[in-house]
């Protein structure tokens, strides 16, 4: 991993169109601000990771799953 | 013409006028663009997305507004590009359904799938606001009633 130091309001430059900011530095935490293209993806990490963790467990299921629980939940959902 | 899928429950027929593309794949999958919706033995609420490329990978995805009347997602401008959704266009909002495994069912309401219905565009929106959990239970009254 590429590891830098930068002070509050400096910056770095990923590439051909992403600039990232050091905004604030303070009480342990930092704020950057980031310029990109409008469909690049950003994700806070943790949050990322708990999506792809919940996709992952979301391939689980088994086709006799979808059976039972179509029968449940048609029986149950509102209808719109 | 048809084509054949592999899936992990054997071999698919599909029309490729079918495939969704996933615009960014899905969170964690972001190589896999192309989906079909498969049909279901009985009727219902749920819907088995399958990739064409990675037989492994098949989601299971509902109606989330059939159990959260309330909830309420729209794409944004730039989901709206991706979708190559007009203002005015309809849009389907899904969610990705877990079966956990004392087989309880959750939804991922952190990260709906939104899809452009008429092109067959499709993304995964991350919500980093709304406090939506990646494992809402359905509401108590459908679990009571089930």
């Amino acid at each position: 991993m590429l590891v830098l130091t930068r002070k509050k309001d400096e910056g770095i430059i990923i590439g051909d169109s992403i600039s990232i900011t050091i905004v604030d530095i303070k009480n342990g935490q930092v704020r950057v601000g980031i310029d990109a293209p409008a469909d690049t993806r950003i994700f806070r990490r943790e949050l990322y990771e708990q999506i792809k963790q919940e996709n992952l467990a979301a391939l689980a299921w088994k086709p006799e799953d979808l059976e039972t629980l179509a029968t449940t939940l048609s029986s149950s959902g509102t209808t719109r | 013409m048809k084509h054949i899928a592999n899936t992990r429950f054997g071999t698919v027929e599909y029309h490729p006028d079918k495939v969704i593309f996933f615009v960014d794949g899905l969170i964690g999958f972001e190589d896999l663009h192309e989906f079909i919706v498969l049909p279901q033995k009985k009727e219902g609420p749920l819907f088995w997305l399958q990739s064409i490329e990675n037989p492994e990978i098949a989601f299971v995805l509902t109606n989330p507004a059939d159990f959260f009347p309330d909830y309420r997602i729209a794409p944004d401008k730039n989901d709206r590009i991706k979708l190559h959704l007009s203002e005015t266009d309809g849009y389907l909002l899904l969610s990705v359904v877990t079966v956990r495994p004392d087989r309880s069912i959750t939804l991922n309401l952190a990260a709906p799938v939104l899809m452009n219905p008429d092109k067959r565009f499709a993304l995964q929106a991350v919500l980093e606001k709304g406090g939506f959990s990646t494992k809402t239970p359905l509401p108590q009254t459908v679990a009571a009633n089930g």
